[in-house]
């Protein structure tokens, strides 16, 4: 599976979430970033090399600040541009369909202020509602979007956690279930290099965590199996 | 799932000493993992014992 990470963000270098982002890509040749406002420092867009970025690639991100309940301009101007009559919806529009489509946003406030009575008043699932209808007139599967709130006040643990949750959002199958994130972690496990880690058993430290997963795997399929047969 | 307090704390002396921060993410991650499988299994031993404890469940 592809996936494109459109960035959208006025002065990109200087965002601490988005360079954190950015540095936390696994080294992946099924990963594009892309990243609008580096790649047209004047504005204007290639359609069609965008349109060709899209085909090739299977699951969709935007990935952006999120400024007065939407997009920074240029990421708008794409929208306008590149999602065209007969490419993206309309007679013969069916170059996006079956795809996916996801947020990857970086929110200023804290998550308990988007709901209902809270200081924003509405939550990010209706906000975001004009992404979903596009994702929906396109064809494409919209994801649950990766929310990042307040990134400067983050901890080190929970920067660790963003780490590794927004590499799994970039390419495990949906609907991300434990069973998906232990296969992951086990691949991850296998490929993580030795040669960042001083320690003589690290190898050995490494293939006991990932038996470990393993045999825990088998231990809860069988407790879940014990279950199901109980319930008459 | 009692040997896993002892990964744990290899796993957290590893996570020490890496050089890789996106590596030192990882097996932050693993440990988190591990914990959320046993939490898993607490869970499920819960529900099996309350499931082998129904009367609705005998069959008598």
């Amino acid at each position: 599976m592809k996936t494109l990470i459109i960035v959208s963000h006025p002065t990109v270098e200087e965002s601490g979430s988005q360079q954190f982002l950015i540095q936390s890509l696994p080294e992946d040749e099924e990963i594009t970033l892309h990243i609008l406002e580096q790649t047209y420092p004047d504005g204007q867009i290639d359609i069609e090399r965008e349109q060709a970025l899209l085909r090739e690639h299977d699951r969709i991100l935007f990935q952006f600040p999120f400024y007065w309940y939407s997009s920074p301009p240029l990421l708008k101007k794409w929208q306008d541009e590149v999602l065209t009559d007969h490419f993206a919806f309309g007679y013969r529009g069916t170059k996006l369909h079956g795809k996916e489509f996801g947020l990857v946003l970086v929110i200023g406030l804290p998550e308990k202020d988007y709901q209902t009575g809270g200081q924003e008043g509405f939550s990010i699932s209706e906000l975001t509602k004009p992404y979903q209808a596009m994702a929906k007139k396109t064809g494409m599967t919209y994801l649950k979007p990766l929310t990042i709130f307040q990134f400067p006040y983050l901890t080190e643990t929970e920067k660790k956690a963003l780490l590794i949750d927004y590499q799994q959002y970039l390419s495990l199958p949906q609907p991300i279930s434990l069973k998906r994130k232990e296969e992951w972690m086990l691949d991850q496990l296998a490929k993580t290099s030795k040669d960042t880690l001083p320690k003589e058993s690290a190898a050995f430290v490494l293939e006991a965590a990932a038996e470990a997963i393993e045999d825990n795997r088998m231990e809860l399929d069988e407790l879940r199996l014990h279950i199901d047969n109980y319930d008459v | 799932m009692e040997e896993n307090q002892w990964l744990i704390k290899q796993l957290e002396e590893l996570e020490r000493e890496s050089r890789d921060y996106r590596q030192k993410a990882l097996l932050e991650a693993t440990i988190a993992l591990l914990e959320e499988q046993k939490k898993r299994r607490e869970q499920l031993q819960g529900e099996l014992d309350g499931t082998l404890w129904s009367p609705g469940n005998w069959n008598i």
